[in-house]
């Protein structure tokens, strides 16, 4: 790990947290509360209030000590390295794959519906977490999971345990 | 009655259909996503047909099989299969990595029967005692309750308790989403129905522990790392000596007593009394440092405390018709379904059918225990499937699992959205596993706090011997787990001065 990562650790979590409850607890006026006969003497606003306010104390330890650390760090003689989005965004190429392709699979499983999509981002995510010398090897066998998973999972849960999985296009076809 | 029913438990028909809700519950529970309720509710009304003994006696195994499931995938692959096995990934996949799979599935598989078999004695030994126990917690005392629960956060942190906290803060939080308790005023739902009960404790489970294996695994794929877990360690007996075996006693006995304990309570469950046994466990042990390295004393306060958790469960449900969470309401309507009513009067309307759970609930353990260590080299030969297969085959599952939670696909987003979420609090060193406890926590505290400021005029907490005593170990716990940490800070800070 490079040295400067280490308070960068506690000043990007601080801030992003404290900036969270800060939303967190913006939102909490807004809530409707009932003032009637058998209210109770705390209103539901009192533990989001407790929470959010726990949260932004927390938030605001961690980017303080964040703070601190990179103070230390630049008395100590060391040297804060700029951080290089391009790169950090080469380096996790397969993480964020692996997340679009998800929230792809669930955003467009609906429509489309579960055998079409599940086989699709089967055969992707095999891929994904396969390293690329080594594709040519895995892209029938990664087809042939693809097909029998999403065929035999919806086959098992839609028919025989009765979960409510999409039926999407295949609707056309009454399956 | 006795008698009676053990003539019908020693069926050979309702021997089978023990097996087979046994084999059925493991199967539930291994699959991270599916869950021993849902198993219930499949099979429930399946049991319409049969007698009383046979149906709840299948619906038993299911329950049995399926918490004891989850400590497969937990250990096999760092997913929890439920709620209750949350804390066997601490030590149970280090285990799996160090080559120690089949010892760390014979130790969870051993243990979760004795576990359950402490569960059952007490069950039938002390429920009169204890349900009397049970009905003095009032909201004062789940007050104190969830509050103790969560100052053990504090020990399960390590040497960053700020955010540690923060993870549980964050559970908390999340957990308020929904309608709010006592007043059902909708909070933070932006008008989306789908989030009117809140999230799902599976679905947040899912998005933790299931996405971030995936992602941590696809982090890696560049670097040289295995498809497979080297395992070629052969697996002798239940995998552990008996000199190992004999060494846990204390600890088994102890969790299992801390699982049987928070069964009682209504609305905990076995998500809470796995981590609390964990952290007992780690506090009285004499190496508590090598706690989540991969060693067996981990699995054991996990494993028995979950199955513990089961008896405990059932002493509410039969004696007073109180399920404790959503398994035993299941399970309610299961007796319910065969004109078994739960209550105080049980042993004189319906004594023989009693006893037939007791004695089904044996059978079940000791046919969870033989399968799952006959089963055990199979279950060891998943990590010989390649992980690019394996983790996008099991999302996908996990992916039914949410969409089966409450047949909504909604949930798939939520599960995305934790999932990134998880990912992020990886990355900023922040632990995932307080969250669940705040999440667990964070209702059963507001809403017992509500009801406390009503009740606070008229009834004064001193005159609440267990709120007082929960409130001192609470104090106990923070000042201690706390000193225990900063010292531990302190150390790792030298360690790092020094390199």
């Amino acid at each position: 790990m490079k040295k400067n990562a280490k308070y960068m650790m506690d000043i990007v979590p601080g801030i992003v947290i404290a900036l969270f409850s800060l939303w967190y607890l913006s939102m909490v006026p807004g809530i409707k509360t009932f003032t009637g006969m058998g209210s109770t003497p705390l209103t539901n606003h009192f533990v989001p209030y407790l929470w959010g306010g726990a949260l932004l104390v927390l938030g605001l330890w961690i980017l303080i000590r964040g703070i601190r650390k990179r103070a230390a760090f630049v008395k100590a003689g060391g040297t804060i390295e700029k951080f290089d989005l391009k790169k950090g965004i080469d380096e996790k190429r397969e993480v964020i794959l692996s997340f679009v392709i998800l929230a792809l699979y669930v955003g467009l499983m609906g429509p489309v519906g579960f055998v079409p999509m599940t086989i699709l981002y089967l055969f992707a995510q095999i891929l994904i977490l396969t390293p690329t010398n080594k594709w040519k090897r895995t892209y029938v066998p990664a087809l042939i999971v693809a097909l029998i998973c999403a065929c035999l999972f919806y086959y098992l849960f839609r028919y025989k345990l009765n979960v409510l999985l999409p039926q999407g296009i295949l609707k056309n076809f009454g399956l | 009655m006795l008698l009676e029913g053990l003539m019908a438990v020693l069926q050979p028909f309702t021997i089978i259909l023990i097996a087979i809700g046994t084999v059925v519950g493991i199967i539930f529970g291994s699959i991270p996503g599916l869950t021993a309720t849902m198993a219930i509710v499949m099979f429930l009304p399946a049991t319409y047909s049969m007698s009383a003994s046979q149906g709840i006696s299948m619906l038993m195994a299911l329950y049995i099989g399926g918490i004891s499931g989850g400590l497969i995938s937990a250990i096999l692959l760092n997913i929890p299969g439920t709620p209750s096995s949350v804390a066997t990934c601490f030590d149970g996949k280090p285990m799996a990595d160090k080559g120690e799979a089949g010892k760390a599935l014979g130790t969870g598989v051993v243990f979760s029967f004795f576990g359950t078999l402490i569960g059952i004695a007490v069950l039938i030994v002390l429920t009169p005692v204890l349900c009397d126990f049970a009905l003095k917690f009032q909201a004062y005392e789940y007050c104190a309750l969830a509050v103790f629960s969560l100052s053990m956060v504090i020990a399960l942190t390590g040497r960053d308790m700020p955010k540690g906290l923060v993870s549980a803060v964050l559970g908390a939080l999340l957990a308020t989403v929904g309608l709010a308790p006592i007043d059902s005023k909708p909070r933070f739902t932006f008008d989306l129905f789908q989030l009117n009960n809140g999230f799902a404790l599976l679905v947040l489970l899912i998005g933790l522990f299931a996405i971030s294996e995936v992602m941590a695994y696809a982090e890696g794929v560049r670097k040289d790392q295995s498809f497979t877990v080297d395992n070629n360690a052969k697996i002798k007996g239940a995998g552990f000596s008996l000199k190992e075996g004999i060494a846990q006693i204390p600890n088994c006995i102890i969790s299992a007593l801390i699982g049987v304990g928070i069964g009682i309570l209504p609305g905990i469950g076995g998500g809470v009394s796995c981590m609390i046994s964990y952290t007992v466990s780690k506090n009285i042990s004499k190496h508590p440092q090598l706690y989540g390295t991969g060693i067996m004393d981990g699995v054991v306060a996990s494993e028995s405390a979950n199955n513990g958790t089961i008896g405990g469960a059932m002493i509410p449900l039969l004696a007073l018709g109180i399920p404790g969470d959503a398994c035993t309401a299941m399970l309610l309507g299961g007796l319910q379904v065969h004109n078994v009513a739960p209550g105080p009067l049980i042993y004189e309307k319906s004594g023989a059918v009693v006893y037939a759970i007791f004695f089904a609930m044996v059978i079940a353990a000791i046919f969870m225990m033989l399968f799952m260590l006959l089963g055990m080299r199979f279950f060891v030969s998943v990590l010989k499937v390649p992980k690019n297969y394996l983790l996008p085959v099991v999302l996908v599952l996990c992916a039914i699992g949410a969409i089966g939670n409450a047949n909504m696909l909604f949930d798939t987003y939520c599960m995305v959205g934790f999932g990134l979420m998880s990912y992020l609090m990886i990355k900023s060193k922040i632990p995932t596993v307080p969250m669940i406890l705040g999440f667990i926590l964070g209702p059963t505290f507001e809403t017992n706090l509500r009801r406390v400021s009503q009740l606070a005029s008229s009834d004064k907490f001193w005159s609440h011997p267990i709120f007082c005593v929960l409130m001192i170990a609470t104090i106990l716990v923070v000042i201690f787990s706390t000193r225990a940490n900063l010292k531990e800070a302190k150390r790792a800070e030298a360690e790092e001065a020094n390199s």
